[in-house]
């Protein structure tokens, strides 16, 4: 029944925290519908607690949903699945006891990967990124921005269909972000992996993704899905062009009336996710 | 005012010598009171201790004490690792237990122990075993909470982000919670070393019979600040060096927190 | 009281009680071991007492009233010990922290002083001040010191230099920034120095009673033992305990509601 191009399934997943009843109930997503594309490259975009988040750690077996079921590659996630899914983290994921390499060596033998493999995936994984040359460098000893390549890294090191992305360049600063989005989308095209990414920028939504899935605010459901039709790689001339602009505002349109809305009710008791 | 400031400038450029001549200056405070306005019954100027610490050293059976006292810290040391160890790590490694016996562990701890002493000697008797004993319990408590909070503080996004390469939880013990653990880890053996060092000792001094208790007594009823000076400063010597070795262990295994 | 919330795990009702009751099965079993091993298990009354000999024993002693000169000179000593090294602690701690050149010789010589036993000068003190209250008071004023004056140092250091700059971009005069931003800055370290100077003086007292006194509770402890009145000294044990407790329990009381409050 499922369709061959079809890599993520997600069918009627609905996420709450808590206790039914309680106070500190949460409806973090409601019942939500979707299928993502082999290749494709899939942003999620919404208000702060819109329940992305959970949507992507659902997928990524991290987290149980409350109803409904998400299959990738046609086998049901009931938890971590490390050979079909590798993800970057929003917070710096590294062990920081290790080096970028033992890093990267490290998620290939937790994945299970023959040791004799481990040197030549993780140096052609940091080649890929530009950290060739940071391998022995602890995480404390590099920037923000490249210690989120080093995840990457890490994570394509794994070789894995599927790549989950939290925010992973949320705590970036603005010219960062820029130059690690123009790489991402270079090396993602030559990979043809599938990528879904959480980001609350819209610029980078539209920059790096095939499609865009717009949240509502909390409790979140998917109130609109974006194409933007534009062949990877992408240059950075693709930012000042009419159609990114056009795609910016329309995104911002949507986004708009529910950001108010969890401004409004949110300063007090909510956020944290 | 512009002496003030010279001298302020000379600590703002040198501030090893500035320490060197602090501690200088206390002891030549010290051996000026004691040579001319202290009663030498009462009193030695660290110039005479200094000279004359080969008496303190030959006094009769001295070397055995202190050599026992070393032997006691050494066992009770390995003693209170190992239980902490294994205490620290059942708790701190369970929500669960963690919730349940971590406040009693905190209330055991806040016991002033010394109150017990004397039932450490009614039943173990004046020799090392008390002593021993009373270093363990005096070690045990700061050791299980280095562990505990050392295994507690881990970011959960390491454990998940292990988790999602497919980390078994024998793999997350060996490369994610043990290394994490190390430095604290670390800092609890030095913290646990302390401990064990004032149990022993606490216990040494009560017992006024045998060991460096008998000998302080000794040398205190005899009006004898020399040689008791003396005795104090080889012990408070061997505390600081083994505080310094512990510390040195503790930054070289901890090299990474560099600045993250 | 505004600020982030916290994430907490949502601890139900449920477990919570269920924590409780481990905990109380805990110490029942403790309890029980203790009756046990003394009542039928005949282990010998001079390591342990029957709990109900300990408990009659602990009732005369309330009722009795014979603990109080014991009680008052132990507390005295602490409260001088206490005054001595708190005045010594934060005068020092604070010209210290005047200037980091300051902070940078002074700091690691007390804390290097610190890492020695402390109680080793008991010996000396009471050979300078006899075997009464003041060597107990030197010996819980200097090892107290020591915790006092480095949170004093610390807590004046870990003051962000933003809110010093900010408040002289003011116009604040050194009284003012003193008033208004270093003393309240430094103080939740400073308190917690306090606490854990009053906790170390206590023990010291009670120590320093144990190990060479004339009186007080921790010499009434050891003279029990010594006249091997078991139960009478466990009865006292568990006073002193009580004590003890109250007292660093008040005292964190006065930490957590002044600290906090910012």
């Amino acid at each position: 029944m499922q369709d061959q191009n079809v890599s993520v399934h997600i069918q009627n997943v609905a996420h709450s925290f808590g206790v039914e009843g309680h106070a500190k109930h949460v409806r973090a997503l409601l019942d939500t519908t979707m299928d993502i594309h082999r290749g494709e490259l899939l942003a999620l975009i919404g208000p702060s607690g819109c329940g992305k988040s959970t949507l992507l750690n659902v997928i990524g077996g991290i987290l149980s949903p409350t109803t409904g079921t998400a299959s990738v590659n046609g086998k049901p996630v009931n938890g971590p699945m490390p050979h079909d899914i590798a993800y970057v983290f929003q917070e710096n994921a590294l062990f920081p006891w290790n080096t970028i390499i033992e890093n990267i060596r490290l998620g290939m033998l937790f994945q299970g990967v023959p040791k004799s493999d481990h040197e030549g995936r993780a140096r052609a994984a940091l080649k890929a990124v530009g950290l060739s040359e940071f391998a022995d460098h602890y995480p404390g000893q590099l920037s923000g921005g490249m210690r989120q390549r080093a995840a990457l890294a890490r994570a394509l090191s794994l070789d894995t269909p599927v790549v989950l992305m939290d925010e992973p360049f949320g705590a970036l600063d603005e010219q960062t972000r820029m130059v690690l989005g123009e790489d991402l989308s270079e090396l993602l095209s030559r990979t043809g992996k599938t990528i879904i990414f959480v980001t609350h920028s819209l610029g980078e939504a539209v920059f790096l993704a095939d499609r865009i899935a717009v949240f509502t605010a909390r409790p979140g459901r998917i109130k609109e899905v974006i194409h933007v039709e534009e062949p990877h790689p992408r240059k950075a001339s693709f930012m000042t062009s009419d159609k990114f602009n056009g795609l910016r505002n329309r995104l911002f349109d949507l986004l708009h009336d529910e950001i108010r809305k969890t401004v409004n009710l949110g300063s007090g008791s909510t956020g944290g996710f | 005012m512009k002496s003030g400031s010279r001298v302020f400038g000379f600590m703002s450029t040198y501030p090893r010598l500035s320490q060197l001549i602090t501690v200088m200056m206390f002891l030549g405070a010290w051996e000026i009171v004691a040579r001319f306005f202290v009663d030498k019954m009462f009193l030695s100027p660290p110039s005479r201790v200094y000279s004359e610490i080969d008496r303190v050293l030959n006094t009769k059976g001295l070397l055995q004490a202190l050599s026992l006292t070393l032997y006691e810290l050494t066992v009770a040391f390995a003693i209170a690792v190992a239980i902490g160890m294994a205490i620290g790590l059942s708790v701190g490694l369970n929500a669960f237990a963690r919730r349940c016996f971590m406040p009693i562990i905190l209330l055991l701890y806040g016991i002033p122990q010394i109150v017990i002493l004397p039932l450490f000697i009614l039943g173990l008797g004046i020799g090392p075993p008390s002593k021993i004993a009373f270093g363990v319990t005096h070690g045990i408590f700061p050791i299980i909470l280095a562990i505990v909070a050392g295994v507690q503080n881990l970011k959960p996004v390491l454990l998940t982000s292990a988790r999602s390469m497919g980390a078994k939880r024998w793999h997350i013990m060996r490369y994610v919670v043990l290394p994490h653990m190390m430095p604290s880890f670390f800092s609890g053996l030095r913290l646990g070393m302390t401990g064990v060092l004032l149990g022993v000792l606490l216990a040494e001094l009560y017992v006024s019979t045998a060991g460096i208790g008998y000998f302080t007594g000794l040398f205190t009823q005899n009006f004898d600040p020399t040689r008791l000076l003396g005795l104090i400063s080889l012990l408070a010597a061997m505390a600081i060096v083994l505080n310094e070795f512990m510390r040195t262990v503790e930054r070289r295994l901890s090299r990474w927190r560099g600045n993250d | 009281m505004s600020g982030p919330v916290k994430s907490a795990p949502i601890a139900d009702e449920h477990e919570r009680r269920v924590t409780r009751l481990v905990q109380i099965g805990f110490v029942a079993a403790l309890g029980a071991l203790w009756y046990l091993a003394t009542n039928v298990w005949g282990m010998s009354p001079i390591l342990l007492p029957k709990p109900q000999g300990a408990f009659n024993e602990l009732l005369d002693i309330l009722r009795s009233g014979e603990f109080w000169p014991d009680l008052f000179l132990t507390l005295a000593e602490l409260a001088g010990a206490f005054a001595i090294s708190m005045t010594l602690g934060l005068g020092i701690g604070f010209l210290v922290s005047l200037s980091p050149v300051y902070v940078r010789i002074f700091e690691p010589l007390l804390a290097g002083v610190y890492a020695v036993p402390i109680i080793l000068f008991l010996p000396l003190y009471v050979l300078f001040f006899g075997l009464g209250a003041s060597s107990k008071i030197a010996l819980g004023a200097t090892i107290s010191f020591y915790p006092i004056v480095l949170n004093t140092i610390a807590g004046f250091t870990s003051i962000d230099k933003l809110y010093v700059t900010s408040a002289k971009s003011m116009g604040a005069s050194p009284t003012v920034l003193l008033r208004y931003v270093l003393i309240p800055g430094a103080l939740p370290i400073i308190l917690s120095g306090l606490r854990m100077g009053f906790t170390v003086a206590l023990l010291s007292i009670i120590g320093s009673e144990t190990i060479a006194s004339l009186a007080g509770l921790g010499h009434r402890i050891v003279n029990l033992a010594e006249s091997l009145e078991i139960a009478r000294m466990f009865a006292y044990i568990v006073f002193v305990i009580a004590i003890a407790a109250t007292l660093n329990g008040i005292v964190s009381r006065l930490e957590a509601s002044r600290g906090m409050d910012k």
